[in-house]
């Protein structure tokens, strides 16, 4: 084990990292064993990656936020609330569809905007802006689109052209495009003031303050950028899955936040893995598509996503405790 | 001195990678304070740490009255005798006295808890102790002083036969100390081995009967403390010589410009109009009891804690502080007493920590530039001779005097003038000591202005050109160093308390 960890290649990448790779690559045998090889092929690989693409931004938006000490748990209602408020603009109002994607994003920032203002310049706890964001971004979506669901455009349809940013032709774009925003994230956090300011804060918030840095700004930057990629992730959800209704979205909260738990992130602050993130929420992409093709209840994706988050809380824990 | 009442023999505990102790003894006899030193590493609290069962030795032997023992738990070892009162104290601040002392063994009147009880146990404890605390009082109201007290007097109403006080000076002031010895003779008296451990020379030579020294995870000898020196002590401890005497003179020249002038600062009802003047190159010392608002004082300026009233000068202009942040920008550095809480980010590498306080001079573009923040580091490491493997060592891995040059460090590559240190050399250990000291004199005669507040009154005598003297919140006096006397500065500290 020991000799594993000092390879210098495994070094490089992580050795949690190597981990979850493994992981990931033993569920998808297990799964093509499991379902007698219906899982093999493209078909599946690809319906499991439409589901990762928008819990991708989802829990790469969340990483940023852990990695301060704070918790976000709206971002998935409040990724239905752009997604709903957006399509209505579309589909009853009759706004370009270049326009909606603005209004999408603007919507997420607003939320960021004000989450993380309440959270940096207020310090209310982050625990209780997520379940009152959760509320009103339901609220405000029922509101706005008089509690019916919105339906975005098919291919065929005027408008359809958008969902080419989840695949065009035998193009994965959907891949691509959430590869390079998680390769901007990885280079945001680790590369740059914003990151170095968010980790160390989500360590010692207090010693980041007295070193002259205004720890608010960056704070609230965290929940900005969080708002932002789930005004983004709205936008592949319905690009995958057209229609969305108003009062849902709950359940990708846990599974955005056990991908970025499960990729390395410590729920302590202060610790964050971009590609740690990434790998995670494809082996929560798959494991919803293997139900699926297992014809198990939809529900054992809860149970399971639920244990995901508490093995990997406490493995962060036990770690920690470890090295003090 | 009466006969052993407990001796470890042999002890030999590795952790993956360190030979935490080789081989250690250790020998306390009934009626005798035993002081336990070394530098911080040396395995003072590792040995602790196995005589009370929270960590399992190796090999070797504990006796204790006579039967050999292997203790499983803290609480093993407290239920047959043997208690430690911790450095940091382990109180909850929101209870009372009495259901501090008596917490998880409370007093039970059927399935309520009988607090009338535990209050007059905890009073007939007191008064067995000589000391006057009000049971019902709420813990955090009482002073650190009078916490340590309380957490003395927990451990003797375990019937404790054997108490070990790790560090117990190190956040009192000289008169709680006074009345902590008071304590401890009176429990030598009652036929108790007491090992007390401390880095204060002053302490060991006034209260102990032997000294164990370690060293480096070894046994280096004992000695009878009236028959030994200073020197001899800390020969033992470090092999070589190290304390150097008192500053006699101010090296501030007399046209020295002032760099800092406070007037009639006012801040919480700590500080309660505080003015004074800071000269470039000087070392101003802040001297006064635990409480009179010598840290107050500091983190107002520093914009840490929010200024009611008063004005701030830097170089003769008048400015605002709001924040850290616009102290920062005026040159203002602060060094935290707390490290660990206020100054570093442990999570961090030195390089990291280096930088955090002008992150803009290593930008490229929007990316930062690692290699110059390495760069800077480096130089840092080489000038301060920090010890580490390198810069990009997480700084938790640091020891205590290592991680303060890194602080130290951080305000030097953000070039600050005014260095306020926070008792700078708190919980490290004497070799760091000095060379933190060689450091401040240093910056001084390079030009930087430090405010150094400190509770020990060794340190301001040695390294202060002026001395200012707080109580309750006030500024009670100023002396140069050629006047100050140990008795003057008392005398000033305990001005405003009848």
């Amino acid at each position: 084990m020991e000799k594993i960890k000092q390879n210098p290649i495994v070094k490089k990448i992580g050795f949690n990292r190597v981990v979850l790779c493994c992981a990931l690559i033993l569920l998808y045998v297990v799964l093509c064993v499991t379902t007698g090889g219906k899982f093999f092929g493209m078909a599946r690989i690809m319906s499991a990656l439409n589901y990762a693409y928008f819990l991708g931004f989802l829990s790469l938006g969340v990483t940023f936020v852990i990695a301060t000490g704070g918790i976000d748990f709206s971002i998935g209602p409040v990724m239905f609330c752009c997604a709903l408020v957006s399509g209505y603009c579309f589909v009853a109002h009759g706004v370009p569809m270049g326009l909606a994607f603005v209004i999408s994003i603007l919507v997420g920032l607003a939320f960021g905007c004000f989450s993380g203002y309440l959270v940096a310049y207020w310090s209310v706890p982050s625990f209780i802006t997520s379940m009152a964001g959760m509320n009103i971004a339901k609220g405000i979506a029922s509101v706005f689109t008089k509690t019916q669901s919105v339906s975005w455009p098919q291919s065929s349809q005027d408008g359809g052209w958008f969902r080419v940013i989840v695949k065009a032709g035998a193009i994965p774009t959907g891949l691509i495009l959430f590869l390079a925003a998680a390769v901007v994230c990885a280079i945001i956090l680790n590369k740059t003031t914003a990151g170095r300011y968010i980790l160390s804060l989500g360590s010692n918030k207090e010693a980041v303050r007295l070193s002259g840095v205004n720890t608010k700004k960056w704070e609230m930057l965290a929940f900005v950028i969080c708002g932002v990629l789930c005004g983004i992730s709205a936008l592949f959800y319905v690009a995958a899955y057209t229609t969305v209704q108003p009062g849902y979205g709950d359940n990708y909260n846990n599974e955005a936040i056990a991908g970025c738990v499960m990729g390395g992130t410590s729920m302590a602050g202060g610790l964050a893995s971009i590609s740690g993130t990434v790998i995670g929420v494809f082996i929560i992409a798959l494991l919803q598509e293997g139900i699926l093709a297992l014809n198990f209840d939809k529900n054992f994706q809860l149970i399971i996503t639920g244990v995901i988050v508490i093995v990997a809380v406490y493995s962060d824990v036990v770690a920690r405790r470890r090295k003090n | 001195m009466g006969e052993v009442i407990l001796t470890m023999k042999e002890i030999d505990k590795s952790f993956p990678g360190v030979h935490a102790l080789d081989h250690v003894n250790l020998e306390v006899r009934k009626g005798e304070v035993h002081a336990l030193m070394g530098e911080n590493g040396a395995g003072k609290s590792t040995l602790m740490k196995v005589l009370t069962g929270i960590y399992s030795k190796d090999s070797g032997t504990i006796t204790f009255e006579g039967k050999e023992v292997d203790f499983h738990s803290a609480k093993e070892a407290q239920d047959a005798g043997i208690v430690i009162v911790h450095q940091e104290l382990n109180m909850l601040g929101h209870l009372t006295v009495a259901q501090n002392i008596f917490i998880g063994r409370e007093f039970k009147k059927g399935l309520r808890i009988d607090d009338k009880k535990m209050n007059e146990e905890a009073k007939k404890l007191f008064d067995r102790m000589n000391i006057d605390i009000d049971p019902k009082e709420t813990m955090s109201k009482l002073t650190v002083g009078k916490q340590q007290m309380c957490e003395i007097a927990k451990a003797i109403s375990h019937d404790a036969k054997v108490i070990v006080f790790d560090e117990p000076s190190a956040a009192l002031t000289e008169t709680e100390i006074d009345e902590l010895f008071k304590i401890i003779r009176d429990l030598r008296e009652k036929d108790l081995g007491i090992v007390y451990i401390s880095h204060r020379m002053d302490e060991i030579k006034v209260i102990t009967d032997r000294v164990t020294v370690m060293r480096d995870g070894s046994y280096v000898g004992t000695l009878i403390t009236k028959d030994s020196t200073k020197d001899d002590i800390i020969n033992m401890m470090v092999g070589r010589v190290i304390y150097e005497d008192p500053k006699t003179e101010s090296m501030v020249p007399e046209d020295a410009p002032v760099v800092l002038k406070v007037e009639h600062l006012k801040a919480g009802h700590m500080v309660n109009d505080v003015s004074f003047e800071l000269h470039r190159g000087e070392i101003l010392g802040f001297s006064g009891l635990m409480g009179a608002g010598r840290t107050e004082t500091a983190r107002a300026i520093f914009g840490a804690d929010q200024i009611e009233s008063g004005d701030i000068y830097v170089n003769g202009k008048k400015v605002t502080i709001k924040s850290p942040s616009d102290a920062v920008a005026n040159g203002i550095g602060y060094l935290s007493e707390d490290r660990k809480r206020y100054g570093i980010v442990v999570d961090k590498t030195v390089a990291e920590n280096t930088t955090m306080a002008c992150m803009e001079n290593f930008m490229n573009g929007i990316f930062i530039d690692k290699k110059k923040e390495r760069e800077i580091a480096q130089k840092y490491v080489d000038d301060l001779a920090t010890k580490t493997p390198s810069v990009d060592q997480l700084v938790v891995n640091l020891s205590g005097g290592n991680q303060q040059k890194v602080v130290i460090a951080k305000w030097l590559t953000r070039n600050s003038d005014i260095l306020i240190f926070d008792e700078p050399t708190r919980g490290i250990d004497v070799g760091a000591k000095s060379e933190i000291y060689k450091l401040m004199n240093q910056l001084a005669a390079d030009g930087k202005a430090i405010i150094m507040i400190s509770s020990e009154m060794t340190e301001i005598l040695r390294m202060s050109d002026r001395i200012v003297v707080m109580c309750e919140g006030k500024k009670t006096g100023e002396i140069g160093i050629a006047e100050a006397t140990q008795e003057n500065i008392m005398n000033m500290a305990t001005r405003e308390i009848e």
